[in-house]
């Protein structure tokens, strides 16, 4: 997927000491994730007010205990001094919408200790509109829209929420990629409905869906054709016992082209691998016994029992909805490597159009 | 052109709240107080509570009754239906443990709020979360709100390494919700 192209780059007064300086300020003022920041001005931010058609003062997420809030101003501020072009903007706020629609977004999840991470997947024309990439090294880095677009959502929890890590942010040790990952579907490559269908948005509209996640895993078989021995090594891995603290969890599943085109030519839908894996997925007791988690809580909370049936088997899933495992499609067509997902609480199943001007005003490339 | 004091600021960071004092009037003893135990669902919590609890009875003269209420959303502060439930049937409120990111903080609003409503409190929270208890504290108007800290982990103790912190924490617990803790604060 290309943009349109690039224009010369017309900015002969431009003065790299001065940039740094700015760089410099926005460290000091303790704003960065520890990446430069983009100096955010007036005139930059209002390009990316006038994508859309909303109230700059329209407040968009809250955390009431910590008595903060994000208003579309702070979003575009944010999303500015992220790197993002101001055309990306309806992308940031349906992402962040998407985000919020996850219940642990809003119930202290940004302060947990198991610091959990926003996956958003953007479906839909846009995708081209704005360069995302959906193919090969999918979950980055290399692409602009990808990066600076989930880095913006981090940025907005940091500054206009205060989530600062070592303050309110209680990540133990936080993982790869945090406010990294905004993949792109390959649509193209996917012999699925988008993930936007099952989130409720029409197919070929652009929309964002979003979940917190805690790290991916690779799943990487080149060496079986067989449709179940495939879906075995998956539900393999989701079944890791370092995953399980509750009595159920979801999970999701980012297939290559090359894993999802087997399945699929094999005849099977997203509903029919989602029924074969929580079928399958989960650990006896005994196994969950050799790891102090065999027993599970009236709270749900699994916890070290030692007297529960050795050859009980509990399953992984609560469900065998999307919302319990979201599956997509991303990535290169050159190799059957694909990513589980875990999933931090579940995938809301509820995606968002991406509503707002997705096309430049200015040429691209010249000064914003 | 532009200076630098043209670069926006991306926090919205409100100004910081001045809070009415968050200290309730103290008892000089605990003779016959009611007793309300806001557990969290964290491991080991109630029994925690539970064990200072049976204490406070046994050593102290506290009152058999006891209102016991979880808090399910425990990173969130609790709800008003809560708040206004302890407020009117408990003379002392215990809670905890704070014993991750989001609860240790909540647990300090809800110390606070009791505290505003005229009810002294122990708020327990494990040692590893003291900047964001603290912080709780300051986004509440009550900078310096002495929390009570245990050392972490508890969620992984066993039964009498429960009853061990309990007995350790009874001492603190008593002077954070009788007068006797007004003199140390203060001094």
């Amino acid at each position: 997927m290309t943009l349109q192209a690039d224009a010369p780059v017309a900015v002969p007064d431009a003065d790299p000491e001065a940039a740094q300086a700015a760089i410099e300020h926005c460290y000091a003022q303790d704003w960065s994730d520890g990446l430069p920041l983009v100096p955010a001005t007036r005139t930059l931010v209002d390009r990316f007010l006038a994508t859309v058609d909303r109230q700059p003062d329209e407040v968009i997420g809250t955390l009431p205990h910590l008595n903060r809030s994000v208003t579309l101003e702070l979003a575009a501020i944010n999303a500015a001094m992220a790197g993002c072009r101001p055309e990306y903007f309806p992308v940031v706020l349906a992402a962040w919408e998407a985000i919020q629609r996850d219940r642990s977004a809003t119930g202290g999840g940004w302060q947990s200790t198991s610091g959990p991470s926003p996956l958003l997947v953007v479906n839909g024309p846009v995708r081209r509109e704005l360069g995302f990439n959906a193919a090969g090294g999918a979950f980055g880095p290399g692409f602009r829209p990808n990066m600076t677009i989930a880095r913006a959502i981090g940025l907005m929890v940091r500054n206009a929420l205060g989530v600062v890590p070592h303050g309110f942010e209680q990540a133990t040790q936080g993982l790869p990629g945090r406010w990294q990952v905004c993949l792109a579907e390959n649509e193209e490559e996917s012999p699925w409905e988008p993930l936007a269908v099952e989130g409720g948005v029409p197919a070929g509209t652009s929309a964002v869906s979003g979940m917190l996640t805690r790290t991916v895993e690779y799943v990487d078989n080149r060496h079986t054709a067989d449709p179940e021995q495939l879906l075995a090594d998956f539900a393999d891995t989701i079944s890791r016992s370092g995953a399980a603290i509750f009595r159920h969890h979801p999970a999701g599943i980012v297939f290559c082209p090359e894993h999802a085109q087997l399945l699929a030519g094999a005849g099977m839908s997203k509903a029919d691998v989602r029924a074969w894996l929580v079928e399958r997925c989960g650990r006896s007791k005994a196994d969950l016994a050799r790891v102090g988690k065999d027993g599970v809580g009236d709270n749900g909370v699994r916890f070290a029992d030692g007297g529960t049936d050795p050859g009980a088997f509990d399953r992984l899933f609560a469900t065998d909805g999307p919302e319990a495992l979201p599956i997509l499609v991303a990535g290169a067509r050159n190799a059957g490597i694909s990513m589980v997902v875990r999933v931090f609480s579940g995938w809301s199943a509820s995606s968002v159009p991406v509503v707002g001007r997705t096309t430049p005003s200015t040429p691209v490339g010249a000064a914003q | 052109m532009a200076t630098l004091a043209d670069i926006l600021d991306p926090t919205g960071r409100a100004t910081a709240r001045i809070g009415a004092t968050a200290r309730a009037p103290r008892r000089t003893g605990l003779t016959g107080v009611r007793l309300g135990l806001l557990e969290n669902t964290k491991h080991n919590a109630a029994l925690l509570l539970d064990e200072l609890a049976a204490l406070l009875q046994s050593e102290h003269g506290a009152s058999a009754t006891v209102l016991r209420r979880t808090k399910t959303a425990f990173a969130l502060p609790l709800p008003e239906e809560t708040l206004a439930e302890l407020v009117g049937e408990c003379d002392v409120v215990l809670t905890g443990v704070g014993d991750c990111g989001s609860c240790s903080a909540s647990a300090v609003a809800d110390g606070i709020a009791l505290e505003r409503a005229g009810v002294p409190a122990a708020v327990i929270c494990s040692d590893a979360f003291t900047a964001t208890a603290s912080g709780m504290a300051e986004v509440q108007g009550a900078p310096g709100y002495a929390y009570l800290t245990t050392a972490h982990p508890v969620a992984i103790l066993d039964a009498d390494a429960v009853r061990e912190r309990a007995r350790q924490l009874l001492p603190q617990v008593v002077a954070t919700v009788t007068d006797a803790s007004a003199q140390r604060v203060a001094s």
